[in-house]
């Protein structure tokens, strides 16, 4: 057996490390605010946030290509400057963040709206600034959501497929990641190959989710007793 | 101080007010002399500058930190050493002394409670604000948290103002009390003339002064007055006679508490029939109605209702010592 090119692994983990890392943060920030927020319109806009999760991830290539693409109206500032997105590396990350947001986005902010605004009032009580209380009270507390939905994330963006082809082609080197390689080596008649890259995504999305559930019971550890149980008065 | 009020009357939006957690309308709030709200001037303190003290109803604890951590939360600006004797010193007045590394979920009601408490006050805050802090707990731990708080009280420096819809529990542990009802202030001073004196109706049932009669003044001989309710005549002994002039309408009003069966010769007799019981833990309440309709409570201890009968009449006793008159 020939040496395998070992591209297609090293730009899926980048592509889902990077992806995972912008929608971490983007996630955290959009869903404190649309947890916290009421204005006109909020329902359309959390419509628009989950939107990807329902489309058929070629829509949601087709739309970046629209947007993205040559003659879209961002596309075209890019290729201006002589940065074109389409068929590049980034165009991997962004298909892949877009795709994996929604995951992120829908976890965080179940977990931001399920913290009792009573305990963010005791720390203020208790003279926490907003920042500190954030970082130090609604975080952590929400921070078995937050990990649930970075896996989530991590774990939809590796296996992106139909609008990374889309938007970024299939560049062995550059834009081939390993879903898309599988696809390209079943249809060159490649089973063998393609079946090693199968296991290797298995492995990795596996691996993923079996983390997810022992930080889940470990977690359970200070957030799901009931309030009053266990323990007598001294 | 107690705020006294049924549910969804404002007794929680004033505490919140008073924290900085709500932004009330109009008005003004100070606390020794320092303005905390004004809304004519614009100044609107935020809650983390006006060192309040506030107890959740439900506790509000931080799940994710030891019983420890959650008393040290407000005292990070102490050097390390400090905050520690602080929070021991509070574990201790608390008996929580071996519980500083739990986590509040593994804690019960009340040594939750009691973390609450220390939590806020290790601060030393000016005014400690209670919110409901018995409801969500048993009988026996609530009368011992009861104890606790009065003791906590009597060194703690600053005010406390505590709000409940439960009368004795408020009689029990405040010297003032302020009557709400409907977002609205009835009625504020001392416990006792809470009790003795309500200022109106509303105020009067409020606190548990279930028989309130209209009738007629017919006689106003100081320091007695005499009242006609139907047919029967009353007198009692009010504090003030001013604003009572004969033939005109008085409400008088007296606790189930104090009416009782009539002995022979008593003053303030006056017949009525016996139409329901409903049985309690050792006073049972009996409701009876005089022939002119009026419904009166009594809370008579079993062993003497044990003999009274629905549908027959008995000679009831108002004592005019324990008639009140009531402002409108």
């Amino acid at each position: 057996m020939t040496a395998m090119n070992l591209s297609p692994l090293w730009i899926s983990l980048k592509t889902a490390l990077v992806a995972t890392a912008i929608t971490f943060i983007l996630g955290i920030i959009i869903a404190r605010w649309m947890a916290k927020s009421e204005f006109k319109g909020k329902s359309i806009l959390d419509g628009i946030f989950i939107l990807p999760l329902v489309l058929p991830p070629t829509v949601v290539g087709f739309i970046l290509l629209w947007i993205l693409g040559r003659n879209g109206w961002l596309g075209a500032f890019f290729f201006e400057i002589g940065r074109p997105v389409v068929f590049s590396w980034s165009a991997t990350v962004i298909a892949a963040t877009v795709v994996s947001f929604p995951l992120m986005y829908q976890t965080a902010r179940g977990a931001f709206e399920q913290i009792d605004s009573n305990i963010e009032d005791a720390a203020r009580t208790l003279g926490a600034s907003e920042w500190n209380i954030f970082w130090q009270v609604t975080t952590p507390m929400a921070w078995p959501g937050i990990a649930a939905g970075t896996i989530l994330a991590f774990a939809r963006s590796l296996g992106e497929f139909g609008a990374t082809l889309m938007l970024a082609g299939n560049i062995p080197g550059r834009t081939q990641t390993i879903p898309v390689a599988i696809y390209f080596l079943v249809e060159g008649g490649r089973q063998k190959q393609a079946l090693i890259w199968v296991l290797v995504i298995l492995l990795i999305s596996f691996v993923s989710i079996v983390a997810l559930n022992y930080w889940k019971k470990y977690q359970r550890r200070f957030s799901s007793h009931p309030i009053g149980e266990v323990v007598s008065d001294p | 101080m107690a705020i006294l009020g049924p549910s969804g009357c404002g007794k929680t939006l004033t505490l919140k007010s008073i924290a900085g957690l709500m932004q009330p309308d109009q008005g003004r709030i100070t606390l020794n002399e320092k303005i905390l709200y004004d809304s004519r001037q614009g100044i609107n303190l935020p809650a983390q500058e006006r060192n309040i003290g506030f107890l959740f109803q439900n506790y509000a604890l931080f799940p994710h930190l030891t019983v420890h951590d959650n008393i040290a939360f407000g005292i990070k600006r102490l050097t390390d050493y400090q905050r520690n004797k602080r929070v021991e010193e509070l574990l201790g007045k608390m008996r929580l002394q071996s519980f500083g590394h739990r986590y509040p979920a593994e804690l019960s009601g009340g040594q939750q409670q009691r973390v609450a408490l220390a939590r806020a006050l290790a601060p030393k805050p000016e005014v400690l604000l209670l919110d409901e802090p018995f409801s969500a707990l048993d009988t026996q731990v609530k009368s011992r948290l009861e104890a606790e708080l009065l003791e906590i009280q009597s060194d703690f420096k600053g005010h406390i103002l505590f709000v409940t819809h439960n009368l004795a529990e408020a009689y029990r542990i405040s010297s003032k009390i302020a009557v709400y009802e409907a977002g609205g202030l009835l009625q504020w001073g001392d416990r006792h003339s809470i009790i003795e004196r309500p200022a109106n109706k509303k105020v009067a049932r409020l606190t548990g002064m279930e028989n309130i009669f209209d009738g007629i003044v017919i006689g106003v001989d100081d320091p007695r007055l005499k009242v006609r309710l139907g047919t029967d005549h009353l007198c009692l002994y009010p504090d003030n006679l001013d604003n009572l002039n004969v033939d005109e309408e008085v409400s008088i009003a007296i606790r189930p508490e104090y009416v009782k069966l009539a002995d022979n010769g008593d003053e303030n007799a006056l017949e009525a029939e016996l139409i329901d019981i409903t049985e309690e833990l050792i006073f049972n309440s009996y409701t009876f109605q005089t022939k002119q309709a009026v419904a009166i409570k009594a809370s008579i201890p079993k062993d003497i209702g044990r003999r009274l009968v629905v549908g027959k009449c008995y000679s009831l006793c108002l004592p005019p010592e324990n008639l009140i008159v009531i402002g409108i």
